[in-house]
């Protein structure tokens, strides 16, 4: 029985279930209250219950009806439901040009996640950190990953990056005790704020240029000590710039960074690098991991992949940085050290090398644990690093490495043989 | 198909009735404390958890909190801010959007009070950080308060103090210009120390970096350059390393500290070293009278050490806030309207009698409090020496 049923949602393209996973947070938006109430829960419950279970067991039974009443069950039986004319639109869409058919998509799911982070401030924020987080570790599974190098530098990067964006929004549209009164009125701040981002994004390819030159004929442990080191050059550089803050960090940034615009980067930045690593660019970047010497003999140019490569991963992380700061609406120069770092590269290897998949794996399943644990105060460090080490053992390149992203297989319609109709 | 639906069903009331029908919407006060559970600096939210225990017996012990002649409960909710800004955010805004706490205690930094204090600002919840000192955190927020002095009112404070006590004329500094806390304070002193004496008489300005543990090099250059005695507005910590360090190059005139040396870790890792210096801070220990003393012999007996001055502060910001929720004519059960008659309540406290001193409220929600100065005994015990007031 199981296996039929299984049988029977495999014809379920992702439309349906977009469809069905809209239709469950509408109906949390309608319904969640009262059922709340009904099943004497304090509040909706925010990160999918974990946080009131792990705060009260007694409250577990009333938690999971709730999840299967708002989520299992609307999301299966519809997504059931509208199979046939969900296929009927993908299989048209389909045969269009593919960008028509994503976008649809991508603005079904922003649509969800919208009315889902709708019912609590918590929620909005902990989703825009989790968006920022799979920026920042798809950017470093680039340099990791797919060229196999061991970087450190991230978090300088971002640091960079959130002060380059920083600086520029705080110059130009807010009045600001360090550099005085707004150059521009304030109405264009958000339409302005995507140059901005690319600002900062440019500061930390220009780190990156400064890291690249010096290190680039070496690899490994080299490599990792080199970009180690400027991570510490970029935080004690920020640490002595009076004019930005100095140690006492920065802050009252304008608030653009809304879920809209961090999850318009967030796409932006799958497709860009799941692009770029399809690319030749990308196939050399893998040569130059596998054997820099046999790549070269193949006339592949491995200085300029590295440094290309190395560049285009820090203008990333550049980005996230930045709209980190709007988000946080503060940045100091100690939120970019080790402890950054060790998040960063933790998201990587246990999402999976080398896989665009992996790293929004590791990155939305690392931050949401990181938050959904939160109950468990001095647990929570010992519960996410044992996962980490169980993810290494089992699976030593992480939960889905070596996968790629194929948007095409993604969107399709799903039909199943004509012989098991 | 149906066999599932009945399953699903029969799931449901299975599950509702053994939900115990206890709890369910209560109304009880709630305060949130965001504090540095786990993390760099795990001592200072220990000593603010162990404060807010200590409040929470005392609440219970006497029924809740009675507001207009109604007892409430408390509870009191503790959220960890891993020392870091982005989590002290995350925590904020988890305890005010889906905790709904009334008040919010910390967080103590102020690398987290001044996000942290943002996000209370904007969703109209008053918060109040025992221990941040930067100007920031309170600076165009209503809804924000700290529980300590400034720092532009503690520098001025050892200024005047090492001219009255010693008649010195020369000054050296040795400060972290990675934290902001130690630069911060360093700044304020020099400023107000050239005022006094003239400029030039800051001889030395040494700066280091978080964590350095060797200072031989700084420490060479404040002994050369002739200073009377030298400032070191350090943690606790970094200050047994750069005593010890000072004695060991043959440094005899005094050292003079700030109030982060207030630990019952210091005369541990210092030793003899730290024996008769002095230090500015928000209350003294040895000595203490009244309330002050039945706090800390509580708070010794109970956990064995002498309360930081982080403990003291949580301590008097949150009875600060149980002053404020008990001055309402009544609670409306509508947090939001309560929460901004908490905030009135709060800003108009005078005169508060804390165990850190008396306190009052400035329209930035910062407090005009005395510092004290205080002396390193023999026996490791700060001993009250002086008291400053704005």
């Amino acid at each position: 029985m199981m296996r039929n049923m299984l049988n029977r949602f495999a014809e379920v393209p992702l439309a349906a279930w977009l469809i069905g996973a809209l239709c469950a947070v509408y109906l949390e938006q309608w319904v969640g209250d009262p059922l709340t109430e009904l099943l004497l829960l304090p509040k909706i419950p925010v990160l999918f219950g974990c946080l009131i279970v792990l705060k009260t067991p007694k409250l577990i039974p009333s938690t999971v009806v709730f999840l299967i009443l708002i989520y299992a069950v609307p999301i299966c039986v519809i997504a059931y439901a509208v199979r046939k004319p969900a296929n009927m639109i993908a299989a048209k869409l389909f045969s269009g040009p593919i960008w028509i058919s994503a976008i649809l998509h991508l603005g079904l799911l922003y649509l969800i996640l919208h009315i889902w982070s709708d019912i609590s401030a918590y929620r909005e924020l902990t989703l825009k950190f989790t968006l920022i987080a799979i920026i920042v570790t798809l950017s470093l599974n680039l340099i990791n990953g797919y060229m196999g190098e061991f970087s450190c530098s991230h978090p300088g990067f971002m640091a960079l990056g959130a002060y380059g964006a920083s600086v520029f929004s705080l110059v130009l549209f807010a009045d600001d005790k360090n550099f005085g009164e707004a150059l521009l009125p304030g109405i264009l701040g958000p339409f302005m704020f995507p140059l901005g981002l690319i600002f900062g994004g440019f500061i930390s390819a220009i780190g990156a240029l400064v890291v690249a030159i010096p290190s680039f004929r070496t690899r490994g442990d080299y490599l990792a000590i080199i970009s180690l080191a400027f991570t510490f050059i970029v935080k004690s550089l920020i640490e002595n710039l009076e004019f930005i803050g100095g140690p006492r960090g920065l802050g009252s940034q304008p608030d653009f960074s809304n879920l809209l615009v961090v999850f318009i980067w967030t796409v932006l930045c799958v497709w860009i690098i799941n692009n770029y690593v399809q690319s030749v660019y990308g196939k050399a970047t893998n040569a130059v991991r596998d054997d820099e010497i046999a790549a070269d003999a193949m006339t592949v140019d491995t200085r300029k992949t590295k440094m290309v490569t190395f560049m285009f991963a820090a203008f990333w992380a550049g980005v996230a940085g930045g709209l980190f700061a709007h988000v946080l609406r503060f940045v100091n120069p100690s939120t970019f050290g080790i402890q950054k770092l060790a998040e960063v590269l933790a998201m990587v290897y246990f999402g999976g090398l080398n896989s665009v998949y992996g790293s929004i794996v590791g990155a939305v399943s690392l931050s949401l644990l990181g938050e959904a644990l939160r109950p468990l105060e001095l647990f929570k460090w010992i519960i996410i690093p044992l996962l980490l080490i169980l993810v290494m053992i089992y699976r030593p390149t992480g939960l889905i490495a070596f996968k790629e992203f194929n948007i095409r297989n993604l969107i399709q319609p799903k039909h199943i043989p004509e012989d098991e109709v | 198909m149906r066999k599932g639906a009945v399953l699903i069903l029969l799931a449901v009331a299975v599950c509702m009735v053994f939900t115990p029908s206890a709890w369910g919407k209560n109304d009880a006060i709630k305060i949130g404390i965001n504090a540095p559970i786990t993390g760099d600096n795990p001592k200072v939210g220990e000593g603010s958890k162990y404060a807010a225990e200590m409040w929470l017996e005392d609440i219970k012990a006497a029924g809740g909190i009675s507001v207009g002649g109604k007892k409430y409960d408390v509870e009191v909710i503790i959220e960890d801010n891993e020392y870091k800004a982005e989590s002290a955010v995350r925590a904020n805004t988890k305890m005010i959007t889906e905790d709904e706490v009334m008040v919010i205690v910390g967080p103590q930094s102020s690398s987290q009070a001044i996000p942290a204090g943002d996000v209370a600002n904007n969703y109209e919840t008053p918060m109040i950080s025992p221990w941040s000192t930067n100007p920031d955190t309170t600076n165009d927020r209503p809804f924000v308060f700290r529980g300590c002095f400034l720092d532009p009112f503690q520098g001025p404070v050892i200024a005047n103090f090492v001219s009255d006590q010693f008649g010195f004329t020369k000054a050296a500094v040795l400060y972290d210009v990675a934290a902001d806390y130690p630069k911060g304070l360093a700044e304020e002193f020099k400023k107000a120390w050239e005022k006094k004496n003239g400029k030039g008489s800051v001889v030395a300005y040494e700066s280091f970096t978080t964590k350095d543990a060797d200072f031989s090099s700084q420490l060479t250059n404040i002994k050369r350059s002739g200073a009377e005695f030298f400032f070191a507005p350090q943690y606790y910590s970094e200050v047994a390393l750069i005593v010890q360090q000072a004695k060991e190059l043959g440094w005899d005139k005094p050292i003079v500290g700030s109030d982060a040396w207030a630990s019952a870790d210091l005369l541990k890792l210092c030793g003899k070293g730290c024996v008769g210096l002095y230090f500015s801070t928000h209350y003294a220990a040895k000595g203490a009278k009244g309330a002050t003393k039945a706090f800390i012999d509580r708070y010794n007996s109970k956990y064995g050490y002498v309360p930081d001055d982080v403990g003291a502060l949580t301590w008097d910001s949150l009875r600060i806030v149980q002053a404020a929720i008990e001055s309402l004519p009544k609670l409306t059960g509508k947090i939001k309207k309560d929460r901004k008659a908490v905030r009135d309540a709060m800003a108009s406290i005078r005169e508060f009698d804390g165990i850190t001193g008396k306190m009052t409220f400035t329209e930035n929600g910062d407090p005009i409090k005395c510092a004290v100065i205080v002396k390193i005994t023999e026996e490791g015990e700060f001993e009250f020496h002086q008291s400053v007031c704005p």
